[in-house]
């Protein structure tokens, strides 16, 4: 299964995906006209800064089973059993607010949709383009490498190996014995410079 | 295997997916005393409050379910006999199980004053709901103020229905909340267009011609159409006490969801869990609480020994014009810490209550993004990475909260 990986390590903060996502969810599907539509689509990604300023992009995981679905009082939040991924339908919606409780990393956020109706809003991985064969607006869009598109087994597979190399080199034991990283992003940019000395 | 599901709501309807997700093939029989098919009681404020039509209530197809699947609409459960594994139904016919989850949820507390006739209903049930719907014309009184009461509250609102709420302790949302927080909530209710009274209570209610008067303790008389019960809930316990299942407030479990007869599971609102931020089994009847209990309970149930991490109280209170996430228990208690910071101008406050640097309580007002995380860390019971006061003052974002395996 597909998903957007999120590689924070890697992020600007250009705010690039924002714009794409707004973009891709509105009306007209046009940069140029998106900004002069009456109801305004909504960015779906969010960008938070750490207290390093360290960028963080977070959008949703598309839990299993997903607390959001569970919290959902009439069953709006639903999932898509071909591909995984937690949607909303906004017609079912009551603006409740229990979703945005239930969800653990703070993605669901609440807007107008096109039908003027306020209701949850969140990441739907572009499920409309990817139908058709793209990947989502946020990963095209994407510089640096901080969010792409990939199946998620072989990436876990993927950083297992890179990680296992590093313990294997005893980088990682003596990282841990400095323990002074201040977040995980400081902790991965620490890995990144380790690996790229040893080359 | 065959399972039985005694109760079609929140936790019956979940565990019954639930079941069907992981074992496809399994049997089961599902019981419901209601004629409706299932549907959301939260929503009934809503509906109320014409913000809702009926179908969208509806939560589940009935129609959908795979052969395997049995409904039984309108009977109830008479007994449960825990050493023979089988239980009878009202009409007379005796079922035979493997397995069962013991569903019932729970029931309005009614107190002594309460009496269709004198149009004093409790919001429970659809049929309550409907029949509420029937005799409003433009006034009317809410009793409790507790959070169904201030939902009832609104919807009433929403349909331009002059609303006056009675509670009976110092300030709404007592058991939650500490008095600095409710009283601003207690502000933001008026001014919504809500008359709360405070520190009141019924002294006597009374027919006259099709109106109801209220009379107050204080003396003060009130005139509505309806009056709307919503003292809280009791837990439906009878069947489990008539099977010798151990019952104190509710029916008691182990971690595993399981009851002390074999192969009895029980879910939802008539179950006693432990509470993470009080560290006591307590009850919390609350949908999505329920719907996990009954996700954890079908686990059990298909014999993966899963256990249940425990509940906490949690609700959200949603407006036009404010948006108030809560969860635990934020009290002013000895060793408790309260952080808090108020943004006047954004109208927007964090509050957080922690106890041995984990935290047990929080209260958002106006800020969904991140009330989530909190809440989750309070379900973790995890000890905090950054500072409290940076969190309430909202410079803190997800990635100081997760540090480094």
């Amino acid at each position: 299964m597909k998903v957007v990986v999120v590689k924070p390590e890697r992020c600007v903060g250009c705010l690039q995906c924002r714009f794409a996502c707004a973009v891709a969810h509105s009306k007209s599907g046009s940069p140029y006209a998106a900004p002069y539509e009456t109801v305004l689509s909504k960015p779906r990604i969010h960008i938070g800064l750490s207290k390093n300023k360290d960028p963080f992009p977070n959008k949703c995981r598309h839990c299993d089973p997903a607390p959001c679905e569970m919290a959902c009082l009439t069953k709006a939040i639903f999932k898509e059993p071909s591909t995984g991924t937690v949607l909303i339908n906004p017609d079912r919606c009551i603006n409740c607010g229990m979703c945005s409780m239930a969800c653990p990393f703070g993605v669901v956020r609440y807007h107008f949709y096109p039908n003027n109706r306020m209701a949850a809003h969140k990441c739907d991985q572009c499920i409309a383009r990817q139908k058709e064969g793209i990947a989502p607006a946020c990963v095209e869009v994407c510089k640096v490498g901080a969010l792409r598109f990939e199946d998620y087994n072989k990436v876990m597979d993927r950083d297992t190996d890179e990680l296992s190399t590093l313990v294997y080199k005893g980088i990682r034991t003596g990282a841990q014995e400095k323990s002074s990283y201040q977040s995980l992003t400081e902790y991965k940019h620490g890995l990144e410079e380790l690996r790229r000395r040893q080359s | 295997m065959h399972a039985v599901i005694i109760g079609l709501s929140a936790a019956g309807l979940s565990c019954l997916d639930t079941l069907l997700k992981f074992s496809p093939q399994v049997n089961v029989t599902a019981i419901s005393e209601e004629k409706y098919s299932p549907y959301c009681r939260c929503v009934l404020t809503h509906y109320l409050g014409k913000v809702v039509r009926e179908d969208q209530m509806y939560i589940a197809d009935i129609a959908k379910y795979p052969e395997n699947v049995k409904f039984i609409f309108g009977e109830k459960v008479e007994t449960i006999d825990v050493n023979r594994k089988a239980l009878t139904l009202s009409g007379g016919k005796e079922i035979l199980y493997d397995k069962v989850l013991v569903a019932t949820g729970a029931n309005a507390i009614k107190p002594n004053y309460c009496d269709e006739e004198k149009k004093i209903f409790t919001l429970r049930f659809m049929s309550d709901a409907k029949k509420l719907e029937q005799h409003i014309k433009d006034r009317a009184t809410v009793l409790g103020g507790g959070f169904v009461g201030i939902k009832a509250a609104y919807g009433l609102l929403e349909r331009n229905i002059k609303v006056e709420m009675i509670v009976s302790s110092p300030y709404p949302l007592s058991l939650v909340l500490d008095e600095k927080t409710a009283r601003f909530i207690e502000k933001e209710i008026r001014e919504c267009g809500i008359d709360v009274r405070t520190q009141e209570d019924i002294a006597e209610i009374n027919m006259k011609q099709d109106r109801v008067v209220v009379s107050l303790t204080s003396g003060a008389e009130l005139l509505s159409d309806v009056v709307v019960v919503g003292k809280g809930v009791k837990p439906r316990v009878e069947i489990a006490r008539k099977a010798g299942i151990k019952v104190d407030l509710g029916i008691m479990t182990n971690e595993f969801l399981e009851t002390s007869a074999e192969d009895v599971y029980a879910a939802g609102d008539c179950c006693e869990t432990m509470d993470i931020a009080r560290r006591v089994p307590w009850i919390n009847a609350l949908w999505p609480v329920a719907v996990e209990q009954g996700y954890f309970a079908a686990l059990n149930m298909l014999g993966e020994d899963v256990a249940y991490p425990g509940s906490i109280g949690m609700n959200s209170l949603k407006t036009h014009s404010f948006h108030l996430i809560s969860g635990g228990v934020m009290k002013e208690e000895s060793g408790v810490t309260i952080f808090e910071r108020h943004f006047p101008q954004k109208k927007q406050f964090r509050k957080l209550a922690l106890k041995d640097n984990i935290i047990v309580g929080m209260a958002f007002f106006n800020c969904p993004d991140d009330a989530g995380t909190y809440i989750n860390l309070i379900k973790k019971g995890m000890p905090l990475n950054a500072d409290p006061q940076n969190i309430v003052d909202g410079e803190v974002s997800i990635a100081d909260l997760f540090k480094p395996l």
